[in-house]
């Protein structure tokens, strides 16, 4: 590690939601170990929008989905609120998922039968929640996808897609919110924009975001970037920009 | 390119599973069959063969030879000079005949055994059948039983049985023996006593031999012994060695075999035809799935012949693989059938399983075509996968199906709409013969428009009953969704059930609809409790019993089963004595059923005595013959009843119970356009007519057929026909049930042979039969339904692959295990239950239709309870099915789905 110990950012200090302690993730793979996370201590506060980056292999993909309780960590730790979620059995999981946490995937976020709206209200469905109507409205609003509600996936732009996605992972107010490579498959303008609604729902909602990316650009929407390599946490940066981003991330790929 | 092929199939083989099953199932069938069958008919022959082949030679009275038409004349059956002659011959070793008359054996309650009574027969020093237990009768108070009739008797050998003497004087002889008669049809439906000889004479009156048995002499060939007996016997005779009677014996009883094999390849075809829409169904799907590789395979340089070629060279190695395999269960299956069901089909003696080259053959062959017939249209859709497929990045079809063609709607509308036609074709034209077989025809253009019109249905079923689901929860709102994706895939996968419910469903309402029509008939209009005839006075009427209903076309018994037209100028003396040993030749040359014996005066008058019983009914019946001897139409009369009250009838015009003396009720078919008022006369033989005027015309086919009469005219019509045939008896009102029947038994105490039948009996072996026939058919019907609920599983499971990513998805927004487990049950279940609902929509449609164009006024009968069932089963099929695939898809791990692109 070539920095201090993640320094909270005073402006969104306390308390952090999701606190991860110890995390290793070993994979064997016949003759040898592999280790995916070898050793991670890592917290994210409300409100606050994070990026993980790291070069391919570092094992950014695999720390959100220990994170996020769709993957069991070999040992460690990881709270989300007050509630340990290593340990807990798949079926404890999947509700903790499905009540607390949204989800954004790099693609093939929706279901291609359903229609946008039934897209986003999907898992307020599965848990048979009420719908906030109010803030169904205020975030269809800000993903700009009112005259879209109807439409079939299939029949939406890539970006579009990816909005739906958003606008369902912020629906529910989940506790967190994890975003795996969200503008992967976009251009640069419709990642812009998704990347400026995650922003701003961190913002304006008091959401807290965790993405995964491996574009500078995309981190440099975030409040603060935390670097992967060889499966351990080896820097970060707050308010970065694209530039920081992209030397830091350089310097660890040469390192 | 062979190995590329290869290559993917051991790649993919847990996808080929299913299909490999439902290949195997349907060549099990097939194979089962031809094992099950060949056994079946070597059996048969062994045990014919066996007993024909203990003798050189046997001749028998021309005329005689089983199955055959027969001349008109009498057979005369051989005089003891006759056989003193062959034996005298130098190429006869030894000879012996075979007497054979009749005789009543009392049952264990004393009542005559069987609806006509047993063969009695003395068999000769040499005869083709010996004791197969205990030994022959050697005197006068002794008696060997076929196996057949000791079974149906509960006889053994040791027991005392009762046997009645040509003038029903009961004698009491021990069993000694039971002799096996195989399938000779002179025994297998009657059943046969035997006696010495001097017994059996006396116990039938017979004195002729019925056939004689000859062992060639020392150095004599059979066919030396066959042709001096021949030479010798002259033209009353026919001779045969003992080889060539067994082997035409076997022959004709083989037919039984063929038609069983028949029935049963029928089934199979059903099967195969079910397999074959499974395999279809899997193998489009599998190259749906398969678009960029193949892609890949044309940007590498396949041409779209190579293409083509591998997709069918995979279909003919998993065909070949299935259809090995399916042979081995065969074989198995049919080795079980013959050990099983051998006994059952009455095969006497036991031999090796048959294994004949043709079972294996057919079934490799019949499973590789099928095969790979029905992956031709997927290949050829595989030919046109372009190869910049390949570069797509979502090859496979996760996307919605088009929309249906209008060129579909228009071809199954038009399918519907000339299957209707044809239907109202049979209505209009009423009850034909060729009814059944027009109905069966747009049942099956019915099926071609739910084929061409599958996914359409599909998706507005789904649409329909979508509504409620939806509401029940995120997994069956999925499912509803899930199940219109591709409702082509979804439409195949669904009529293979289709195809079995159709059957199933029709078969049990035609089935239904018969039992409620005959309960009509018994209850409503003709309501009797007992019906009480004498014993047929010879046998062959169980074999021959079509001949009788061919000769007068529109007849049919009144009440019952039991025939009692008539034919006239038949003495009923001439059936009871020597001419009992022809049944064959008999009944093929006599135009009608055998005549019952008149009953007793004093069983009516003893009958209408007792206060138990309301009504008496004695029925009569002659034939009305012309000049030449022709029958023209049967004439009925019932006294004791009130026509139109007692009995009635659906109606033409006119009215039943203007019925009596000098006013006749005819049937439709034999009115010959005559209506209500007009004259019809029946000839009096003397040169006088009896002219009776018409007051009802009835439908033809029920209760009333013929013409019915007043008892005073048919006295005058027929004088010589004094006797009631059958008594109907009809209890009074609110009568003790065991009472009643105490008070039939005690009129026909004194009278052994008569038969008496309780209505609530017939019915009940009707009903009987009738479900067992169900339950087979049902069980044979199985085996396709089995396999189209593999299909739908392996569609599934298909899918499910397909859709790992979104499962896995699906797990990550939170829907739980059991959740993803009940929306793919539900899917399942949602697409059998749609192929079963079209099913029983088609059955009960076609099989009210085939009833209607067979059974006039069938009286339509939805079997709701066995429906429900189905139902039932098809929800049961639907949660099978989705067992594995619904397991694979929940214990997928999210995160190993999600990176997998």
């Amino acid at each position: 590690m070539t920095e201090s110990p993640v320094k909270p950012n005073p402006a969104v200090a306390p308390p952090p939601v999701v606190v991860a302690r110890g995390l290793t993730k070993t994979y064997d793979t016949g003759d040898s170990q592999v280790h995916a996370l070898a050793g991670v201590d890592v917290e994210f506060h409300r409100g606050a929008f994070t990026a993980i980056m790291g070069p391919s292999g570092s094992g950014k993909s695999t720390l959100m989905h220990c994170l996020a309780g769709l993957d069991v960590p070999t040992s460690g730790t990881v709270h989300l609120g007050r509630t340990q979620i290593t340990g807990l059995r798949d079926a404890e999981l999947t509700l903790l998922r499905r009540d607390r946490i949204g989800f954004i995937f790099q693609s093939f976020n929706l279901l291609p039968m359903l229609t946008a709206e039934q897209n986003i209200l999907l898992p307020s469905q599965i848990a048979r929640r009420g719908i906030d109507k109010a803030r169904f409205d205020h975030i269809i609003d800000v993903v700009g996808l009112r005259d879209r509600l109807h439409h079939l996936p299939a029949k939406l732009s890539g970006g579009q897609q990816q909005r739906v996605a958003v606008a369902r992972a912020l629906l529910n107010a989940p506790e967190v919110v994890y975003a795996d490579e969200p503008t992967g498959n976009l251009d640069s303008r419709s990642g812009t924009e998704v990347l400026r609604f995650l922003r701003d729902s961190a913002r304006d909602l008091n959401q807290t975001v965790v993405m995964v990316t491996h574009d500078p650009v995309a981190a440099s929407y975030a409040d603060r970037v935390v670097f992967l390599r060889d499966g351990r946490l080896v820097d970060e940066v707050a308010e970065p920009t694209a530039e920081l981003v992209s030397a830091r991330l350089l310097k660890l790929e040469e390192g | 390119m062979l190995r590329t092929t290869l290559a993917g199939l051991r790649l993919h083989r847990s996808r080929y599973v299913t299909t490999v099953l439902a290949i195997l199932l349907g060549v099990m069938f097939v194979s089962g069959t031809m094992v099950f069958a060949d056994t079946l008919e070597a059996s048969y022959e062994k045990s014919v063969m066996g007993s024909a082949t203990s003798v050189d030679a046997i001749a028998v009275p021309a005329g005689k030879e089983p199955g055959s038409a027969a001349e008109p004349e009498d057979p005369v059956p051989f005089t003891d000079e006759q056989l003193d002659r062959v034996r005298e011959l130098p190429e006869v070793a030894e000879a012996g005949g075979t007497l054979r008359g009749q005789a009543v054996l009392l049952d264990s309650e004393g009542r005559a055994s069987g609806f006509a009574p047993p063969a009695a027969l003395a068999l000769g020093e040499v005869s083709r059948f010996s004791a197969d237990e205990g030994a022959l009768p050697s005197g006068g108070d002794e008696i060997a039983l076929a196996t057949s009739t000791a079974e149906q008797n509960g006889f053994a050998v040791g027991d005392t049985v009762t046997v009645l003497d040509p003038e029903e004087d009961k004698r009491e002889f021990t069993v000694t023996g039971l002799v096996n008669f195989g399938v000779d049809p002179n025994y297998s439906y009657t059943g046969a006593l035997v006696f010495d000889r001097a017994t059996a004479r006396e116990m039938t009156g017979v004195s002729d031999y019925a056939e004689i048995d000859v062992l060639a002499a020392e150095g004599r060939t059979d066919e030396e012994a066959a042709e001096a007996v021949a030479a010798e016997l002259g033209d009353g005779a026919e001779v045969r060695t003992g080889e060539a009677f067994g082997l035409e014996m076997a022959e004709n009883s083989g037919g039984n075999t063929e038609m069983l094999r028949i029935a049963l390849l029928l089934f199979a075809f059903i099967a195969m035809f079910v397999a074959g829409i499974v395999i279809y169904n899997t193998f489009a799907i599998l190259i749906a799935q398969r678009q960029r590789e193949l892609a890949l395979l044309r940007c590498v340089g396949a041409r779209r012949g190579q293409v083509f070629r591998s997709v069918l060279a995979e279909s003919a190695v998993v065909g070949l693989v299935a259809s090995a395999l399916g042979v081995l269960a065969g074989v198995g299956i049919g080795m079980a059938g013959a050990a099983f069901g051998g006994p059952l089909l009455g095969t006497g003696s036991s031999v090796a399983v048959v294994i004949a080259p043709p079972a294996i053959l057919v079934g490799l062959a019949v499973g590789t075509v099928v095969t790979v017939a029905s992956a031709l249209v997927p290949a050829t859709r595989a030919t046109r996968v372009s190869p910049l497929a390949a570069l797509r990045t979502s090859a496979t079809a996760a996307g919605l199906e088009k929309g249906t063609g209008w060129v579909r709607v228009v071809l199954g509308l038009l399918a519907f709409a000339v299957s209707a036609a044809l239907v109202t074709l049979t209505q209009v034209s009423g009850p034909t013969q060729m009814g059944p077989v027009v109905v069966t025809g747009a049942a099956l253009v019915a099926f071609v428009g739910v084929v061409v019109l599958g996914p359409l249905l599909v998706r507005g079923i789904v649409r329909v009953v979508g509504v409620p689901l939806r509401r029940m929860g995120v997994p069956s709102m999925l499912a509803v969704d899930n199940s219109v994706r591709s409702p082509r895939r979804a439409a195949t996968a669904m009529i293979a059930l289709t195809v079995g419910a159709t059957l199933i469903t029709g078969y049990s309402v035609v089935s239904a609809s018969v039992e409620s029509t005959m309960t009509r008939m018994l209850e409503e209009e003709f309501p009797v409790d007992y019906e009480i005839s004498s014993q047929l006075a010879m046998d062959g009427n169980g074999t021959g019993g079509g001949t009788g209903e061919e000769a007068d076309g529109a007849e049919e018994a009144p009440a019952e089963g039991e025939p009692a037209p008539e034919e006239a100028g038949d003495a009923p003396s001439e059936s009871s004595d020597g001419s009992a040993d022809e049944p064959e030749a008999e009944a093929a040359a006599a135009p009608g059923p055998p005549r019952q014996p008149a009953l007793p005066d004093e069983v009516r008058a003893d009958l209408e005595s007792r206060s138990v019983l309301d009504a008496v009914i004695g029925f009569r019946s002659r034939y009305v013959q012309d000049e030449d001897g022709a029958l023209l139409y049967p004439v009925y009369t019932y006294s004791g009843a009130e026509i139109g009250v007692d009995i009635t009838s659906d109606l033409v015009e006119g009215d039943l119970t203007e019925v009596g003396p000098g006013r006749a009720a005819v049937a439709e078919g034999y009115a010959d356009g005559a209506g209500v008022g007009d004259t019809l006369t029946i000839p009096l033989g003397d040169g006088q007519e009896l002219s009776l005027e018409i007051v009802a015309v009835v439908e033809d086919m029920q209760n009333l057929s013929g013409v019915t009469v007043d008892e005073e005219d048919f006295t005058e019509a027929f004088p010589e026909a004094d006797g009631d045939e059958a008594l109907f008896v009809r209890a009074a009102e609110g009568a003790d049930a065991a009472e009643v029947r105490e008070a039939v038994y005690t009129a026909v105490d004194d009278h052994p042979t008569l038969q008496v039948m309780s209505v609530a009996e017939i019915k009940n072996q009707f009903n009987e039969m009738m479900d067992i026939a169900f339950y087979t058919i049902a069980a044979m019907l199985g085996l396709a339904i089995i396999i189209a609920v593999f299909g739908i599983s392996n569609t599934m499971a298909l899918s499910v692959l397909e859709r790992t990513r979104e499962s896995a998805l699906l797990r990550a927004l939170g829907l739980a295990r059991g959740q993803l487990r009940r929306m793919l049950s539900m899917e399942a279940v949602l697409l059998c239950l749609i192929g079963a609902g079209i099913g029983i929509v088609l059955g009960v449609v076609f099989g009210w239709a085939a009833g209607d164009a067979t059974l006039p006024d069938m009286v339509f009968s939805v079997p709701v309870g066995q429906i429900a069932l189905f139902i039932a089963l098809a929800v049961v099929a639907g949660l099978l099915a989705a067992v594995l695939p619904a397991r694979r898809a929940a214990a997928t791990s999210i995160t190993g789905a999600l990176a997998s692109e």
